[in-house]
């Protein structure tokens, strides 16, 4: 299986990623009454058990985190997963039922409301970017410390997986989370598929 | 595309509640889960506000979702994990139940979007939540455990002296405190063989009746010295265990040792003579007493011989007492050295030494000494003094009074010294 | 005339150069992958028109935009951008952009810019 990625084949990933995130994040905006800074998605193909490491790099290890995921599934299928700070859940929590000191209920329940809208207009713009159809899953959410977001036990070690990610960032409102899309194995395959259709289609 | 000719037959037969609500959430559809759950028929909610019948949901919420659904046209979620319910339903299980209501999944799909109609279908994952959270506590139990055990570990891994290897010795593992005792670091010994700590200083006897107990899958206990990182040495007593297999098959060893160097220093200082570090009279007197007390036929069958340095009165009033002294000691490694390593040698007094040569005929105890006079006369003391000794020499007779047989050497070195010195007589 | 695409995104600037091959086949296509190269290219070519994206490294859309229209306030600026949230539209046409439009741009909404928002 060849997994590897060409430049222009990154380019125009990321460059998908960007409309879909960009979409996902009108929506947002909108709910939240709120204007977000858009951050340029990463690319990242690694092997599964580099997923944790990946992903600690970009937190702090002493915070407690919400994370939701969820999973998608049809041509291009994996999973989305949405890391948010506990403070930051907290002021979206606050921010979005408009309640001054909210639950944990209250929190998880916005937390999976957000993840919610931000994988399925991900997902669903970034499958149409690439003309296929997916199906979601019910997303469930966790409230963990920063080394239990991923169980290593959990993951396939010889899995190799493509890791799509970006900031989300409401700065006036202090809630920033990071969005995960995650694909492994054969879906990478169909993905390179999919992508090279529509790089014949725009260069011609 | 088949257009469904029943769908409410589909609908109700489903094991999962399913309804249809606009966004002022009036009630369009309720299936027969929902009615059979909840209580409430079809005719009594159909085209009524869900509101009438569930006053306590956070509508805010749902009307979100309803919005959510119908503007992505994708299916929005309620967390399944999360203690809110969507309507409350009472579970009725009696036995082993953690829940008293129903844990949902709840997934509002867009219906008709133009109407603003979604459907809301509830799952019943009690169950899975159930097993979750009886999973959840078994595995803090179990956590809780390991951290007692992994404490305990801690604690005799730092104050035990422990050591497993595999079945050629090899060492597999070995405690922090052993490693210290012996001046090693853990990782410097992970593997090596065991041979390591081998002093020297033991019998090799001993060691093969360590390893031919523990072959025979016995324990073995005992006393062993062993040599130290920085070329010291350390008595313990050690317990060796062999660990089985299910099928009674030696896997490895593992030995348990207890530091006994101070005791055996105490015990040899309190046996040896100080100055020579030949055994002392006192020790020499408790093994004669006890092997006559005993009359094991491997240990009576003995020689004793005394032996009298000729003329050391002159040599300490010659040479001074330090050169007496050195003659005490270079006569008595010259006699460790020239007799077998299982024969007793001690300080008797003085200058004179007491030797027990065990099973040798008194033939051959007279060559045995007649070498040993040999060397004496050859010793050189400080490389330049010479000396001689005499000896007296008799067998032990079974069952005779310990005090007959010293009679009779005494005697004998007596005639020793009489008939002109440097020479072995025999009684 | 000269044309210049700025984007972080090749695929995106193809996509922008395809409907523009078929609208202005004469024009002269500069392109620029961050905003800093943008301006530089402002600077020595002085483009008719500049199709922008918003979010770049190096020096991201906002900031080129301003840098622009400092250097010309008659320059004309159409923002294409991944964001389309509202007020990222009211901060470019408050920046002076003459529009902004969603990604990915499509041939009849190029048409459309080149009909309604530029002066050419």
């Amino acid at each position: 299986m060849n997994i590897e990625f060409n430049e222009d084949q990154i380019d125009a990933l990321k460059e998908f990623m960007n409309v879909s995130i960009g979409a996902a994040t009108a929506n947002l905006a909108e709910l939240l009454d709120a204007f977000a800074t858009m951050h340029i998605p990463e690319i990242d193909i690694c092997n599964s058990h580099e997923l944790m490491s990946r992903v600690k790099s970009t937190i702090d290890s002493d915070s407690m985190y919400y994370v939701t995921k969820q999973l998608f599934t049809g041509k291009f299928g994996g999973e989305c997963m949405f890391i948010m700070s506990h403070n930051s859940a907290e002021n979206l929590g606050k921010h979005l039922y408009n309640i001054r000191t909210p639950s944990e209920d209250d929190i998880s329940d916005a937390v999976i409301e957000l993840t919610n809208i931000l994988s399925s207009t991900i997902i669903s713009k970034l499958t149409q970017e690439l003309d296929a159809q997916v199906q979601f899953f019910a997303p469930s959410s966790q409230f963990v410390d920063a080394d239990s977001i991923i169980n290593s036990d959990d993951l396939n070690h010889y899995s190799k997986i493509i890791i799509i990610s970006t900031i989300l960032e409401f700065e006036d409102q202090k809630i920033n989370g990071s969005v995960y899309i995650l694909t492994k194995d054969e879906a990478i395959e169909s993905l390179k598929m999919l992508i090279n259709k529509k790089i014949e289609e725009i260069y011609g | 595309m088949i257009l469904l000719k029943c769908p409410d037959v589909l609908l109700d037969s489903l094991e999962n509640g399913h309804m249809v609500i606009d966004d002022k959430f009036i009630v369009s559809y309720w299936n027969r889960w929902l009615a059979i759950n909840t209580q409430i028929t079809k005719e009594e909610i159909v085209g009524k506000s869900l509101e009438e019948f569930y006053p306590d949901l956070n509508y805010k919420v749902l009307h979100r979702k309803i919005r959510t659904a119908l503007t992505l046209s994708t299916p929005t979620f309620y967390d399944a994990n999360s203690s809110t319910k969507f309507i409350s339903i009472n579970r009725n299980k009696v036995t082993t139940s953690s829940l008293s209501l129903m844990q949902q999944q709840v997934t509002i799909s867009p219906y008709l979007p133009h109407e603003n109609k979604v459907m809301v279908s509830i799952y019943d994952i009690s169950e899975l939540y159930e097993t979750k959270l009886s999973l959840r506590k078994e595995i803090s139990k179990v956590n809780k455990l390991n951290d007692i055990l992994e404490a305990d570990q801690e604690i005799i891994d730092k104050n035990i002296m422990m050591m497993k290897t595999s079945l050629n010795a090899d060492i597999i593992d070995i405690s922090t405190f052993f490693c210290e005792f012996l001046g090693y670091k853990k990782e410097e010994l992970i593997g090596k063989n065991v041979s390591i700590f081998k002093s020297g200083d033991l019998p090799d006897t001993t060691y093969k009746e360590l390893w031919d107990t523990i072959k025979s899958k016995k324990a073995w206990s005992g006393e062993i010295k062993n040599k130290t990182a920085s070329g010291g040495t350390k008595w313990v007593q050690s317990r060796v265990t062999p660990i089985l297999d299910e099928n009674g098959e030696i896997i490895e060893f593992s030995a348990v040792y207890y530091d006994i160097t101070n005791a055996k220093l105490l015990a040899e200082l309190y046996i040896t003579d100080p100055l020579t570090k030949l055994y002392n009279r006192a020790h020499f007197d408790d093994t004669i007493n006890s092997i006559t007390k005993h009359q094991r036929k491997a240990d009576i069958n003995f020689v004793l011989a005394i032996t009298d340095i000729d003329h050391f009165k002159s040599i300490n009033d010659t040479y001074g007492h330090q050169v007496g002294d050195d003659a005490l000691i270079a006569i008595a490694n010259t006699l460790k050295n020239s007799l077998r390593e299982n024969d007793l040698i001690a300080r008797w007094g003085g200058e004179e030494f007491v030797i027990m040569l065990k099973n040798v005929s008194l033939d051959e105890a007279k060559m045995i000494i007649e070498k040993v006079r040999a060397s004496v006369e050859e010793t050189k003391i400080n490389n330049s003094i010479s000396v001689t000794a005499s000896f007296g020499l008799t067998k032990y007779i079974i069952g005779e009074d310990t005090h007959k047989t010293f009679k009779r050497v005494d005697d004998a070195l007596y005639e020793a010294k009489k008939s002109g010195r440097n020479r072995v007589v025999v009684k | 005339m000269k044309i210049l695409i700025v984007d972080d995104s090749k695929l995106a600037r193809t996509v922008v150069i395809n409907s523009l091959r078929e609208i202005e086949p004469g024009a002269e296509l500069f392109q620029a992958s961050n905003g800093a190269e943008a301006v530089d290219i402002f600077k020595s070519e002085r483009p008719r028109v500049v199709f922008l994206d918003l979010t770049m490294p190096v020096m991201d859309g906002y900031e080129a935009l301003k840098q622009i229209m400092a250097l010309d306030k008659n320059a004309q600026v159409i923002v294409i951008s991944a964001d389309i949230q509202s007020e990222a539209k009211l901060r470019v046409l408050q920046a002076g952009a003459r529009n902004m439009y969603p990604k990915p741009i499509s041939k009849e909404k190029m048409l459309q810019i080149f009909q309604q928002d530029l002066l050419i």
